[in-house]
């Protein structure tokens, strides 16, 4: 059955209102007006990586057996972002208020503040991440033939948006601000300065020397544990015949 | 042989005749409807048009094997339409990373590429599904690879957007290169899951030749890659003469990167900070280089 155009809209409107909210309190600690930038590029930041991906995730969730059409994939992964954008916009006003108590850039611990906001704000993103993909991922459970071809396609989307979105977010940036750096939209070059995975094998390999490899394998395996066990807590909530 | 269970009973407990539960009273739910029989799946039309092909190389994979035995469905012609027109649109987005000539190569040269690999690769195909046990003719086996490779084409076209956005971030040969290769293996990877189920439809119960007959294929459309180069870079010449395993050339050209490789410096992080280069001294630019880099280009290009 094809969702009707007024939920996908529905879905849209409450993802984008979510994200929006939340960017709003990401940017504000530097500058309101950069608090006004990231609330419209959190939300662009999910929509270009789902208008980016669609034919490759409908194309996926069909040959790995979901059942599911084109419009349903876009659906299903609008709902979850729909759901993050909830969860990121209940926190909005709480990360308001750390971004209004925390130290302005310029004063003394403007470095720590920095740290602590780049912290907190990962980690409130991750658990939205993951309680989004669970969401997911019972939906695919509940909807696909077989409990295989619904951890295949959660896998699928995951690689294939993670990797895509990863890099829009690097060329999105700024989101926090750098203290240091002026208040703007986008850096001056934003497709010219590297990607995102470059940089951060760039990083691993100063912080870890020869390494590198191992360091990189190891933080693969920390972000698949939780991911692993979560499908496997779903298979045993979602019964299949 | 096991002894019968002392513990069953041999005759089924009487059913005691016992009042709903209070909340099955409350809320009384309505009568499931029993549940219905599985659907089989409609034929194809007798002559599918390509919407139709390209649903049925998506999920009905068994429904176009039965139409495509029948003959006189005109779905090669298609299939190889799609596979072409992919390839290009996918060959014209790898051509971006270069720019200038090798927006109409690369898609030249990535879609003569396949098709040369798969007309070498067909016969082979025949006599590997016919020793898999496969009964399946020439003509329907000969569809059905056009369309494994269609559906690979279709793939290529879903990642063409990142890699469009990756070929315009990036300078590094092996960065774009293992990206393309990922791509095309795991399009591929679909494309022979389809070939399999072809196979294994028309009676092959034998996966070692198929196995073997994929990995071939694998190698042959890799080694393409690098006996076609340039293909991600550029060079004076449309097509080199060098002789090299597709290994070898990657192990070389890996780290190589299209911007030229210029004074370590610390970035640069305000526009007041860049400084121009100093009169005379040539800064080729992505898309463009001057003909003394060429020559290093000609051998820096991991993709061929």
């Amino acid at each position: 059955m094809r969702p009707p155009p007024r939920r996908v809209l529905w879905l849209a409107c409450v993802a984008c209102a979510g994200m929006a909210v939340y960017g709003f309190t990401v940017g504000y600690w530097r500058d309101p007006v950069m608090g006004g930038y990231v609330a419209v590029k959190m939300p662009l930041l999910v929509a270009l990586t789902l208008v980016c991906n669609g034919l490759l995730n409908g194309l996926l969730a069909a040959l790995l057996g979901t059942g599911l059409g084109f419009r349903q994939s876009l659906v299903a992964l609008l709902t979850a972002f729909a759901l993050a954008g909830v969860i990121l916009g209940s926190l909005a006003p709480a990360t308001f208020l750390l971004a209004w108590n925390a130290p302005p850039p310029g004063s003394p611990g403007t470095q720590n503040a920095h740290d602590a906001y780049l912290v907190t704000h990962t980690l409130l993103i991750g658990f939205a991440g993951i309680a989004a993909n669970i969401h997911l991922h019972r939906l695919l459970a509940a909807k696909s033939p077989t409990r295989a071809a619904a951890t295949a396609t959660l896998l699928a989307w995951l690689g294939g948006n993670g990797f895509l979105g990863a890099q829009f977010s690097w060329i999105l940036r700024p989101f926090f601000g750098m203290p240091g750096l002026k208040v703007q939209f986008l850096r001056d070059h934003p497709l010219r300065e590297g990607n995102f995975y470059q940089t951060v094998w760039r990083a691993i390999h100063k912080i870890s020397g020869d390494f590198a490899v191992p360091v990189l394998l190891g933080v693969l395996v920390i972000l698949a544990i939780p991911i692993v066990r979560a499908i496997q807590s779903n298979h045993r909530t979602t019964p299949k015949p | 042989m096991n002894p019968p269970d002392q513990n069953t009973p041999a005759m089924p407990p009487p059913q005691l005749e016992t009042a709903p539960p209070l909340e099955a009273r409350l809320h009384p739910t309505p009568p499931q409807p029993p549940p219905q029989p599985l659907q089989p799946e409609p034929p194809l039309p007798e002559k599918p048009d390509t919407k139709s092909l390209f649903e049925a190389l998506l999920r009905r994979p068994h429904a176009l094997m039965a139409r495509l035995a029948d003959g006189n469905h005109g779905a090669t012609g298609r299939f190889v339409m799609l596979t072409v027109v992919s390839f290009l649109l996918f060959g014209v987005v790898l051509g971006c990373f270069a720019k200038h000539q090798q927006l109409w190569a690369a898609p030249v040269k990535i879609t003569f590429g396949l098709l040369f690999s798969a007309v070498i690769c067909f016969p082979s195909l025949y006599i590997f599904s016919t020793l898999a046990g496969a009964r399946v003719s020439v003509s329907q086996l000969g569809t059905c690879f056009a369309g494994a490779l269609a559906l690979a084409g279709l793939l290529l076209l879903g990642f063409v957007p990142a890699v469009w956005i990756f070929a315009e971030s990036t300078d590094s040969f092996g960065f774009m290169g293992s990206l393309a290769v990922g791509a095309w293996i795991i399009a591929v990877m679909f494309a022979l899951r389809f070939l399999k189920s072809v196979i294994s439809a028309t009676g092959g119960t034998q996966p070692g030749p198929l196995i073997i007959w994929n990995t071939v294929f694998l190698l042959v459309t890799l080694q393409m890659t690098t006996s076609l180069r340039p293909i991600l870079g550029h060079s004076d010449h449309l097509l080199t003469q060098e002789k090299r395993f597709f290994l070898q050339h990657w192990g070389i050209t890996f780290g190589d990167s299209l911007a030229p490789q210029v004074d370590a410096k610390p970035p640069a992080t305000t526009p007041e900070a860049v400084t121009p280069p100093p009169s005379g001294t040539t800064v080729p630019q992505r898309g463009g280089s001057s003909s003394s880099d060429n020559h290093r280009l000609q051998a820096a290009i991991p993709l061929g």
